[in-house]
């Protein structure tokens, strides 16, 4: 919980109650647990939920809600 | 801010705001609703809404889960949260959303144990970490959250975690945006879709937009130039009388959703018969609750709720600001009685509500532009 608390300040406002997800990629995988080390773009960690997305490999970019990755985000060259 | 940089492009911005002029006709007024709250808060923090021509009117719809909790709901969480036992868990902003009496945060003042997470699987741990105790989850948000929570509640179940429940407030977009149609005080012509709505969701749901009311759809990412250019496509649709929706955000949602993500939504939930919206009224399935093989999981069949509706304050205008019928500023509190230190409507709570975002960043450029 400790990584991710900032993210849920009610006084910058919560990402998690605008319903809005967050692009980050995966540094490292726990597959016992089902979770995986991720970082967004500002270089904030959390441990991710990746059952919905399995099977995911480090590198990859996922779009993270409330500690789960609900879908992948293409690679920066296809997006751009 | 790598993989950002580049949608908040201000010559690209720039561009995109000229095509939609060109693609605009002058003799008509446009209204586009934005769905969802991140929308919102994005076309006011980087004043989206003033690179767009005056007939092209952004009006904000009901997609800011913390604004459509009526107040009842939250004094039932009240309720559990003064139970002894209970270690009561929520997101942020739910915190400081208000009940009849008082706010969860103001509960936890007086002593309940409410405890901010920022994902339900926080929850779980602290159930785990705390076995002589009962941890109970508020659940909120669309159908972009409700995966986190159906996959934690399967966790709960698969660990045996026993002290661990859930106040199922999940809802869903589609009832309210059909509601909203058929409501004879609005109308629209077109809709910024909720890009992360439909990741989970897919397109697919949107369809009776186009077919049934033949209103365009573009489901949109979150970044400026996301927003623009879905405002863009809107209005080419509308100059080429086509009717479709159409996919902005192809770089993170597949048409057709996350399967994985809908299959364990259906194990866990299923849909209210109706479900009151802050002012909204009552909607027909427009809700999730624990279906009746997690039942065991439900707090509001494990704790006594009041379960009474309660009537928003007469002074607040939420319902108005929610269906876009009036914009914030327009509502008679706004701003003074109603701020984001002191809410009296939940338009006011969240970031991602209307009348924070306007707030917050809007009201700045309309200072300028009155003064």
């Amino acid at each position: 919980m400790d990584g991710s608390t900032p993210h849920c300040d009610h006084t910058t406002g919560c990402v998690t109650c605008g319903d809005e997800a967050t692009e980050m990629t995966v540094l490292d995988l726990d597959p016992e647990r089902g979770l995986a080390l991720c970082t967004d773009a500002e270089g904030a960690r959390s441990s991710v939920e990746t059952a919905l997305v399995e099977p995911v490999a480090a590198g990859e970019r996922l779009l993270v809600h409330a500690g789960t990755a609900i879908g992948r985000a293409a690679p920066r060259e296809a997006a751009a | 801010m790598r993989f950002v940089e580049e949608f908040r492009d201000a010559d690209l911005g720039r561009v995109l705001a000229g095509e939609i002029l060109a693609a605009a006709d002058p003799a008509r007024h446009y209204k586009l609703m934005e769905v969802c709250g991140g929308h919102t808060h994005s076309i006011y923090k980087y004043g989206i809404d003033d690179l767009l021509p005056e007939n092209v009117e952004l009006v904000h719809g009901p997609g800011c889960p913390v604004c459509v909790i009526p107040m009842g709901r939250v004094d039932d969480g009240i309720a559990v949260a003064r139970h002894e036992e209970v270690i009561f868990t929520c997101f942020g902003d739910m915190m400081r959303v208000p009940g009849s009496e008082q706010s969860l945060l103001e509960a936890k003042a007086e002593g309940a144990d409410v405890r901010m997470v920022y994902s339900p699987l926080d929850a779980l741990r602290l159930a785990k970490a705390n076995p002589d105790r009962e941890v109970v989850f508020f659940a909120i948000g669309f159908e972009t959250t409700a995966p986190s929570t159906a996959l934690t509640l399967k966790r709960a179940r698969a660990e045996g975690v026993e002290n661990f429940s859930c106040i199922c407030n999940h809802v869903t977009i589609v009832p309210p945006l059909r509601a909203l149609l058929d409501s004879p005080d609005l109308r629209l012509d077109g809709f910024v879709g909720p890009g992360h709505v439909c990741t989970v969701v897919g397109a697919r749901p949107f369809e009776f937009i186009p077919a049934d009311y033949g209103k365009p759809v573009v489901i949109s990412g979150f970044e400026p130039l996301d927003v623009l250019q879905s405002v863009l496509m809107i209005l080419d649709q509308l100059r080429d009388e086509r009717r479709a929706v159409e996919n902005q955000y192809t770089r993170v949602v597949p048409y057709e959703g996350n399967l994985r993500a809908l299959e364990v939504m259906a194990e866990v939930f299923e849909l209210r018969p109706h479900f009151e919206w802050r002012g909204l009224g009552f909607i027909s399935q427009s809700a999730l609750k624990l279906s009746e093989a997690y039942a065991d999981l439900d707090a509001e069949r494990r704790f006594a709720t009041p379960g009474v509706r309660v009537a928003d304050p007469k002074a607040c205008q939420c319902g108005e600001v929610l269906k876009g019928v009036i914009k914030p500023w327009e509502c008679k509190v706004f701003g003074t009685a109603c701020t984001p230190e002191h809410a009296i409507g939940t338009c006011m709570v969240s970031p991602e509500g209307a009348c924070a975002a306007y707030y917050n960043y809007g009201r700045f450029a309309r200072q300028r532009e009155v003064a």
